[in-house]
């Protein structure tokens, strides 16, 4: 039974196939909002290869992206992890929200980042490498069981610098279940489109539709121990591909830069961007947008 | 703490589906490019041939909500791009709305598109012409 349900983790994060220019990162936001009415539909996999004594293991997620405002992107997460020679597990979900104050663009950028998650110790999807990073020692049964209600708030600062984006994230994480104080993190990411002009012929495999960049990403501590000590680094390049008029498939290696951690995650997963959504949905509802 | 929060999550998402959408547009007189902005020149106006990218940009990220050629779509309250409103505006300034959107009405920011494709897109709309004047080449295509 577990292996089946680890099987339908795996092809859930494999789905084959962004929207123009869509963010190829995978850990690191950017202060590009969700298009307003659009849902964005994602399917991403983190897989953590092992280190001596440790078990693969393949962590999927669904991403529901919508585009309330233009300047308020609301997002639903639904998570789930396998373990080689353990377990399938869900692992819980996550409900975020992202603010952008500013109406026009500056040369910084400042987005707010609030979020709500209700996971186990067991998530491995690592959006966000906190504290120390995830358990991965320990075997499903013993993490499965022990839920968490966090709250996590970021503050995103991205800025344009010609076809570049550069961004770079602050993070502080409270576990409302446990006292652990507030543990932090961080994130930053720069990439820039591979052609800056758009050819005039429909092409799939033209420079413009691919985006690539570099991602360094790692945990801070917490309250109780402030630093770099004990806590996991990432050096990840990015790419996405821009596949059709709203698909795109993502794809990074991270490295680990300490021993912390598993020391290669292979992240990967498909984008499609559903327009207009909220207009759909209103008039399925009677509305007349 | 739980059965709190998920009641208070679903609500903020159902409240987002059901406001999300601008209601009505009408052109916003505070909608202004700076003058520095308006002044900048298309760096791709010897470069007509650059046009053709500019449709396809334009079909990928603007035809929903302004329409083939420009003209509008009602339903989304966009403008239409072919009147002497818009088009008597400089380059520089469309570049701007563009680039920064006006998000309180509806229009996104397009900065995520690089540089280049913005003028691109600028180098399009200025081939949008109404049904009774005669189309450029480009936008005929």
């Amino acid at each position: 039974m577990n292996r089946y349900l680890f099987f339908f983790f795996f092809l859930l994060g494999t789905g084959v196939g962004c929207r123009a220019q869509e963010s190829p990162y995978f850990v690191t936001y950017d202060h590009h909002l969700e298009e307003p009415g659009n849902l964005e539909v994602e399917t991403f996999t983190t897989m953590g290869i092992p280190r001596s004594g440790q078990n693969f293991y393949a962590a999927p997620y669904l991403e529901l992206e919508y585009g309330v405002t233009g300047r308020w992107t609301s997002e639903l997460y639904l998570e789930g992890q396998g373990t080689a020679g353990d377990s399938a597990v869900f692992t819980g979900w996550r409900l975020e929200n992202r603010f952008r104050p500013l109406k026009r663009e500056h040369f910084m950028n400042p987005v707010l980042y609030l979020e709500y998650e209700r996971t186990s110790e067991a998530t491995r999807i690592q959006k966000e490498i906190i504290g120390g990073g995830p358990d991965i020692n320990s075997p499903n049964s013993e993490l499965q069981p022990v839920k968490n209600n966090e709250l996590e708030a970021k503050l995103i600062l991205s800025s344009t610098v010609h076809d570049w984006n550069i961004a770079g994230n602050f993070i502080a994480e409270k576990n409302l279940s446990q006292s652990e104080g507030f543990e932090f993190g961080y994130a930053f990411g720069f990439a820039r489109p591979l052609a800056s002009l758009a050819s005039g012929k429909e092409c799939r495999l033209c420079r413009e539709n691919f985006i690539a960049g570099l991602e360094f990403y790692g945990g801070l501590g917490s309250t109780k121990g402030f630093g770099v000590h004990d806590t996991a680094h990432y050096i990840a390049p990015v790419v996405s591909w821009q596949v059709s008029e709203d698909g795109s498939l993502h794809f990074s290696p991270a490295f680990a830069l300490t021993h912390e951690g598993s020391p290669v995650l292979l992240r990967f997963g498909y984008s499609y961007e559903i327009r207009g959504f909220g207009s759909k949905l209103a008039q399925f509802f009677g509305g007349k947008h | 703490m739980r059965a709190t929060v998920l009641p208070a999550a679903t609500a903020l998402a159902l409240l987002g589906v059901v406001f999300g959408q601008n209601p009505s547009y009408q052109q916003d007189p505070k909608w202004r490019a700076p003058a520095e902005a308006v002044a900048k020149p298309n760096p791709l106006a010897q470069k007509p041939e650059a046009t053709a990218g500019g449709i396809k940009l334009f079909q990928r990220n603007c035809v929903e909500c302004h329409g083939a050629g420009g003209i509008g779509l009602e339903k989304k309250h966009a403008a239409d791009l072919q009147l002497p409103a818009v088009q008597q505006q400089s380059d520089g300034a469309l570049f701007w709305k563009i680039t920064n959107g006006n998000t309180d009405r509806g229009m996104p920011s397009f900065s995520r598109l690089p540089e280049l494709q913005r003028w691109q897109l600028v180098l399009y709309l200025r081939t949008l012409k109404p049904a009774n004047e005669p189309q450029s080449k480009a936008s005929a295509k």
